[in-house]
């Protein structure tokens, strides 16, 4: 196996990635936003970010006006778009927007509206299943649920046709992407990940979570985040929210070694009824697809 | 005009929504789930409050808190609940209803069993559909398997074993009769392949397929007929047990548990659980479909710590 030496280049390149030009100066005021429960921010907090640049508060002005979300009276105000669509989906839309600007659109080796359609979703469902066990942070949990993929943008930036290749052959097969990604080039998106994260200083146990959330044994037993997303992870790829193709195995949640250990300090877990969370996971694929189709809807000429 | 149109159709959406949002539907979905154990999400809310409305003038009541204080009331609750389960379950019936199902018995599944099964030398799968109604679900499961006669199941035989407490339905479930509203899901090569012409614009599954199930009378709770029920590898349940009280659902649920061969699946309606029935069957989770699995290593008769 080529694991261990394709390491030390996937971290040149990724250094690399710092220097970006593009390198998002609004990421490190969001990540502040975002780590706030949605009550305790002040609507000027968001229009003051989102102000920052023309191009996002113009986005959003589009977004809370489109079809999809059907109002009667067009808002003209950042102030009403934010109104319109809630806190919780403008630190969304921000996140996708900043990403967006990071990676130029021909270097997405994933579609990016099946990315953040994952992203979104795995967050809804990690701050969700975070509230049923009374984890104590919830949007932390959330906020972790829409990070943990970070490698995969990572690996679209800096190896952009062989991981188009990865995805090809996962999907032709039906198997887990991270298996294929160790397969092919020796590391799986946690590790690229994992290096992106700590170069940009994002909290530890967000580094944990986007580190180990495949791997749950190998990482920090006291982060119960990881396996918060492990779970709401696998969740999202059997209910129609994975990589844009269908995994065929059968996941057995309760047999997970996450559940597990999730479940010894989270006894709530052992009696929550999965079948019924499965269920409203699909009224939630609903909202979701929506907000991701506002987004890359083509602004209208 | 396009611009009215839209218009119109947000305003329908817009007062549906303000009508579903009455809590009272709310709490008639939370008493189905608990009685019953048939779940409506958010996004299927509506359907319940459509089942609901059709109920009304029948129960003589108009609004969903009128309507969920009849379901409430144990004078009234047990005959509204049945009438209500009707209302939700009618047209639910069709011909390879759920794909993803299918997709999951023949990705998954159907592999697992046949590479289990062999190392115990058998080369017979044997299935039993449970509360089959008017067979849609048992044909479809035949045609199914019998397509993958060349493919995953070379050298495989199988046997449907289709069973409902209604003579009536037994019968017509025996013609094999569809209409167009139970055919939707049927493409055209399950049409030519294994169908003929009926009266009108009916087809009629053909006897080759006939052939590899049978249909017969059983009562879920005949405790004594159900223990003969053995050596299974999948078994159909669907939108049935939600017509028991807990109790009779428990025991169904253990007949069922018991007739499996395990690792063997359990299949339920989409939108019914297990929750609180058995914690026996472990739920597990296939692209877009779940079901109950006994696991290989489960014992028989484990009590509960």
């Amino acid at each position: 196996m080529t694991v261990i030496s394709a390491i030390p280049e996937l971290r040149k390149r990724v250094e690399k990635l710092r220097s970006l030009p593009s390198s998002p100066a609004i990421l490190q005021p969001l990540l502040k936003l975002l780590r706030k429960p949605p009550e305790e921010i002040a609507i000027g907090e968001v229009v003051a970010l989102v102000s920052y640049e023309k191009t996002i508060a113009a986005q959003l002005l589009r977004i809370a006006n489109s079809p999809l979300y059907g109002r009667a009276v067009p808002t003209e105000s950042i102030q009403g778009a934010v109104f319109a669509l809630g806190i919780q989906r403008i630190k969304e839309i921000l996140l996708s927007n900043c990403f967006n600007k990071l990676v130029p659109k021909n270097k997405w080796a994933v579609d990016p509206s099946v990315f953040w359609r994952h992203s979104f979703g795995c967050a809804l469902v990690c701050g969700e299943l975070a509230n049923r066990i009374e984890y104590r942070d919830k949007d932390q949990a959330y906020l972790a649920g829409l990070l943990h993929d970070l490698g995969i943008v990572v690996n679209s930036l800096t190896y952009t046709e062989e991981y188009r290749e990865v995805l090809a052959r996962a999907a032709a097969d039906g198997r887990p992407l991270e298996e294929q990604e160790a397969e092919s080039l020796g590391f799986t998106h946690c590790e690229s990940g994992g290096i992106l994260a700590k170069t940009w200083q994002l909290p530890a146990a967000i580094v944990e979570v986007i580190e180990w959330h495949h791997a749950i044994e190998k990482g920090p037993v006291e982060n119960p985040l990881i396996a918060i997303v492990h779970l709401g992870d696998l969740l999202c790829r059997v209910r129609g929210l994975g990589y844009g193709y269908e995994e065929w195995r059968a996941i057995d949640l309760p047999a997970d070694a996450a559940w597990t250990t999730l479940a010894k300090h989270f006894p709530k877990l052992q009696s929550m009824d999965l079948a019924r969370f499965t269920m409203d996971l699909d009224a939630y694929v609903i909202g979701i697809t929506k907000l991701v189709d506002a987004i890359f809807s083509p602004p209208k000429s | 005009m396009p611009a009215e149109i839209q218009a119109k159709k947000q305003a329908t959406t817009a007062l549906r929504d303000v009508e579903e949002r009455d809590p009272f539907y709310l709490k008639i979905r939370d008493l189905v789930y608990q009685a019953c154990g048939i779940y409506h999400s958010e996004e299927k809310l509506y359907l319940l409050a459509g089942a609901c409305k059709r109920r009304m003038p029948a129960s003589r009541v108009t609004g969903a808190r009128p309507y969920f204080e009849l379901l409430a009331n144990p004078a009234t609750r047990v005959i509204e609940l049945r009438e209500l389960l009707n209302e939700i379950t009618i047209g639910e019936t069709c011909l390879f209803r759920s794909p993803p199902q299918l997709n999951a018995l023949q990705n998954v599944i159907l592999p697992e069993l046949i590479a289990t099964r062999s190392k115990l030398g058998l080369h017979k799968l044997r299935i039993w559909s449970a509360g089959c109604s008017t067979g849609e679900e048992s044909y479809t499961l035949a045609m199914f398997l019998l397509e993958q006669g060349e493919k995953l199941l070379k050298g495989w035989t199988f046997e449907i074993m289709a069973t409902d407490l209604n003579d009536r339905s037994i019968e017509a479930a025996k013609a094999g009769v569809y209409g167009t509203y139970a055919l939707r899901n049927t493409t055209d090569l399950y049409r030519r392949k294994y169908f003929v012409a009926a009266e009108g614009e009916k087809l009629r599954v053909i006897d080759a397929v006939k052939a590899r199930i049978s249909f017969s009378r059983l009562n879920l709770n005949d405790d004594s007929k159900m223990l003969f029920m053995k050596g299974l590898d999948l078994i159909f349940c669907c939108n049935v047990l939600i017509y028991f009280d807990v109790p009779s659902k428990r025991r169904v649920v253990q007949h069922f548990f018991s007739s499996l061969t395990p690792p063997g699946y359990f299949f339920l309606g989409h939108a019914e659980s297990l929750y609180q029935v058995t914690d026996e069957f472990r739920l597990v989770h296939l692209p877009g479909a779940t079901m109950y699995l006994k696991p290989a290593a489960a014992a028989e008769g484990k009590t509960k710590a």
